[in-house]
This record gives C-alpha cells, structure tokens and sequence, in this order.
C-alpha cells in the first residue's frame, strides 16, 4: 500500500493498514481563470500593462469551490452532474494530473485513470508502439511492458490492428485499447470517465466482469456519467455535483431522483 | 486551509535526477522513436539527413573563407566544430517551445513530471548531435588534419552544454505555455546569441574588451570547448571548465526552478 499526496511528494509516510479510505479531499478548490479575459500573449499581456497599469486582469471562476470528500476503499462511487458542474476537475484532481488551487489531496493507493477518450496515446504511433509509450509512463520496464503486450491486444480485440497508427482507429477501438491499458496496470483505484458506453454490448459485458474482479479483490472504481440506469446498477453511492460544490452524497436511487426534477438547483439558490 | 506542499527548496535539483532516472525506459523509447521516425530506418535515411547541415555548413565555410577571407586555417573544419554544439542548443530551444502543449494528452490523463518532455527532447537531439560527428570527423579526415586525440573528452565536454540547453529549454517551454508569442522573442534571443557566440568567428579576430564580456555567455565557452578538442587539438583550461561547468549548473538551476513553480498551473492553460 502506497501513499501518494500529489505527485512527487517526498514525505510519502506509510499509512497504518488499517486506514479504509482510498481517497481523501479537503476544501479543494480549483479556480480557472476566464478564458475570455486572459491574455495569451506576451504582446496582449505588455500592451494591457501600459493601458491599465495592471499587471493580473482576469476574473476567475471555480471549476471545484471548497469540496471536502472521504471515499473509502472498495466502494463504486459514481459522480453526476449536469454539464459544467465540475466533475471532469474532479476526476483530474483524483487522478493527481490536476493540481487543486487549494486544499489538500491524499490518495491511498496506486490509480489509473480513463479521464477522455483516446488521450494518453499519441496518435501517430501504432496500438504497441503506444502500449509501450504508456507503460514507460508508468515507469515500467521494458520486459514487463513486453510481456503484457499480447494480453492487451487480445482484451482490447485489437490484434489484427497492432501495427496501425491510432489516428486511423475509431473512437470504439482507441477506446477499448485505452481501458485495457489502463486496467493492465492492476491498479488499486481505477477512474473512468464516460468508459463504459463503449465498445459493442460484448465488450460491455466484458468490462463489467473485469470491474466485478476488481471490486471482489477489494479495488476502488470512480465513474462519472451521465447514463443513470448504469449508474443505478454499479455505483454503491453517488455524490451529486452543481456548480463546483457537492449537493448531495449518498444513495444512488436518491441521487438520481434529485438530479433529474432539478431540485437541488434551487434549493442551491435558496 | 493548507495548500498541497511544495518540495523544499533545493531538492527539486537532486529529485531531477532520480526522475531522469526513474523515467528511462520513457526517455530511450522516445528518443529511440524520434530517431526512427528523422531516419527512417534505413542509413539512406541518416545520409540524407546529414545533407541539409552539410550544405547549410558549406555554404557558410565557402563565403567566410573565400569572400569575406577570414583568416582562419581549414575554416570548414573550424565551422563545424563550432555549429555543432550551437546547433544542438539552437534546434533544442526552439523545439521546446512546443513540447508542453504537444504533450499535454499524456499528462492530462498520466501523472508525470512534465520535464520528462523536455528531457526527452534534449536526449534526442543529444543524439543526432552524436550522428552529426560523423561528417565532421569525416572532414576533418579529408583535409588531412586526421582526428586528435583531444576529441575523446567530447562526452565530458557535453556535460556543461546538456546543463544549459535543459535550464534554457524549460525556461522557454514554460514561456510559451502562458505566452504563445514566446517564439518571436527567442527567434530574436537565439538570434543575438548567435552572433555573441565564437560560431562564425575566432575569439581573437574581437577585441579584448569584448572578449571579457561574452565569456560571460556560458555558450561562448562550451562552443570554445567544442571547438578545442576537434579543431586546436588542446583539452580545455580546467579552470574555465570549471568555472563553466558552474555557470552551467546555475542555468539548470534556474530553468528548474521556474518550470517547477508553474507547471501546475499547465494544465490550467492548456
């Protein structure tokens, strides 16, 4: 068991074994600036300086405002929300490739994340190539790179594409190969954003089997979606998100019910 | 409210290495598909390569030596020993400028420290800098001066110039994450750099006062280096090496420092 803090902290002190959570936000808060206002060349930035005397000229808006949230291990969490609610920020948070404004991240454990389609892969390389790009990533070795290699084509069903450039895939099959990458890694948290409306209902069953193995083992999954049947059958419990902030947490039946009649918008405004 | 914790202040420059480290099969998988993807497999492939610098070279070796007559012996040998190193500094920090946001799909999905990207670019350049011998001693060879035996100190006549080429190529690969522009005021830098540096011309061709001043360049000296052990057959002053080596040490400091206070906000920007 490992504990990581974002990445490359050098105090990663050994948790005691006995600690049941898998992931643990305090008042994270990730503050983007607007685009719109943010100058994006040295030209704009000199030129607003000599205008306006100030150097800053942007407003900002909180993609995450404050967010507390315990996880515990071996639980699917499935997190909805309405489109700019912030749970993209959220998982890239999770996964420890967005660094929050403030707060504070602990993660208890090794995670692997599908946060978009495709991405991790350079489109150019063929599917091994990639699988290799990945894997080194990941510091593995080249020899145990090597050995994974056909066992992912074959879960990916990609075999008979190994050698072709993944701009030329569709997006079912870059998907498939990204979530049997990731799942390769055996992680101990696995992250997956929109994964499962991939592939054909044969793949889907597929995943399913590979998420039942990985929570019998004791394994954390976090799914965010917008296909609430889905959501209804595998998360154990659901966080609702609105506008950077967590509304509710808890049963998926209710979650689902409060995020569809909307009502947590007004009592938000209330 | 605690914000996630900075690695102290200095052991960013020790954790660089053990990163270089940790990271290698990355970095020789990448810098063995960049040489794949410049060669072409094949040694066609390197030859042709080979001949844009080798006319670029020649048409500067045939204008300084016999139209603007500088008084230089085998001036062709002389500017080839001097465009070797300049050029590997040159591609490199241009180069740079592009390798955040060309590999922000990888860590927008992979926790990686984003030097690794700049490393990567750095070594494979390394590389083709290593090819590149090859016309030289070539040259060197059919002018009759042969090979001295100087040039075996190249690997640690390169450790200054690896040094500032990463400091200056992180300082630039952060720039332009934040200003898109950035390219214009290096194309400008390298520019003046360029001529600040002994590329065309010998140091004692300049006055002295002058002399006591570009020195101050840590390229100046590396390209004197370069120069020293192919060309005047001497190793370098160990002194100047020293005092170099220092300078160059500072840079990576530098550029280290910069790049690791902003990239958290990379992705931010992207």
């Amino acid at each position: 068991m490992r504990l990581a803090t974002l990445r490359n902290e050098p105090d990663s002190a050994q948790p005691s074994a006995a600690q049941p959570f898998a992931f643990k936000l305090s008042n994270v808060t990730v503050a983007y600036r607007s685009y719109q206002e943010r100058p994006s060349s040295l030209k704009e930035t000199v030129i607003r300086f000599m205008r306006t005397g100030k150097m800053k000229h942007y407003s900002t808006f909180d993609a995450l405002n404050d967010v507390s949230l315990e996880i515990n291990k071996g639980t699917v969490l499935g997190i909805i929300g309405s489109n700019g609610s912030g749970k993209s920020t959220l998982l890239k948070v999770m996964a420890q490739v967005l660094k929050p404004t403030q707060g504070r991240v602990v993660v208890n454990g090794s995670v692997s994340s599908l946060i978009e389609l495709g991405v991790g892969f350079d489109p150019e390389l063929n599917a091994v190539e990639n699988i290799f790009l990945n894997g080194s990533l990941h510091k593995k070795s080249n020899a145990d790179i090597k050995s994974r290699v056909d066992h992912i084509l074959e879960f990916a069903e990609l075999h008979d594409f190994a050698r072709t450039p993944i701009k030329y895939f569709s997006s079912g099959m870059a998907a498939r190969l990204g979530f049997a990458v990731a799942i390769d890694i055996n992680p101990d948290i696995l992250i997956v954003d929109e994964i499962l409306a991939v592939g054909d209902e044969r793949f889907q069953a597929k995943c399913s089997t590979v998420f039942q193995n990985f929570l019998k083992s004791g394994k954390t999954i976090i799914i965010v979606s917008h296909d609430m049947s889905m959501l209804e059958h595998t998360a154990r419990e659901i966080v609702l998100l609105s506008r950077g902030k967590i509304v509710f947490r808890g049963d998926p039946h209710h979650a689902i019910g409060m995020y569809r009649d909307k009502s947590y918008e007004t009592a938000l405004q209330g | 409210m605690s914000s996630v914790s900075q690695t102290s202040a200095i052991s960013f420059v020790p954790d660089f290495f053990v990163q270089m480290y940790g990271y290698r099969e990355y970095l020789k998988q990448s810098v063995l598909r960049d040489l794949r993807n410049k060669y072409k497999r094949s040694f066609l492939g390197y030859i042709w390569t080979m001949l844009h610098p080798l006319a670029m070279m020649s048409v500067l070796a045939v204008v300084f030596s016999h139209i603007m007559r500088v008084p230089v012996k085998d001036y062709a040998v002389f500017l080839f020993a001097g465009l070797l190193p300049w050029n590997y500094f040159n591609s490199t920090a241009l180069m740079s400028l592009h390798t955040i946001r060309a590999n922000a799909r990888l860590f927008s999905q992979i926790p990686v420290p984003k030097y690794i990207f700049i490393l990567s670019l750095t070594f494979s350049n390394l590389a083709n800098l290593l090819f590149a011998l090859v016309p030289l001693l070539i040259i060197s060879i059919v002018m009759g001066r042969g090979v001295p035996l100087t040039a075996l100190a190249f690997p640690i006549v390169l450790i200054p110039l690896f040094l500032t080429v990463v400091g200056i190529s992180l300082i630039l690969a952060t720039s332009n994450v934040f200003f898109d522009d950035t390219l214009h005021l290096a194309e400008v830098g390298l520019n003046m750099l360029y001529f600040m540096s002994p590329v065309l011309f010998h140091r004692e061709l300049l006055p002295g006062w002058i002399t006591q001043y570009l020195v101050l360049n840590p390229l100046f000296c590396q390209i004197e280096f370069v120069r020293n052990i192919f060309y005047d057959g001497v190793l370098p002053d160990p002194q100047v090496f020293a005092i170099n080596l220092c300078g160059a040490a500072f840079v990576l400091f530098l550029g280290l420092f910069i790049f690791r206070k902003s990239e958290d906000k990379f992705l931010y920007f992207l």
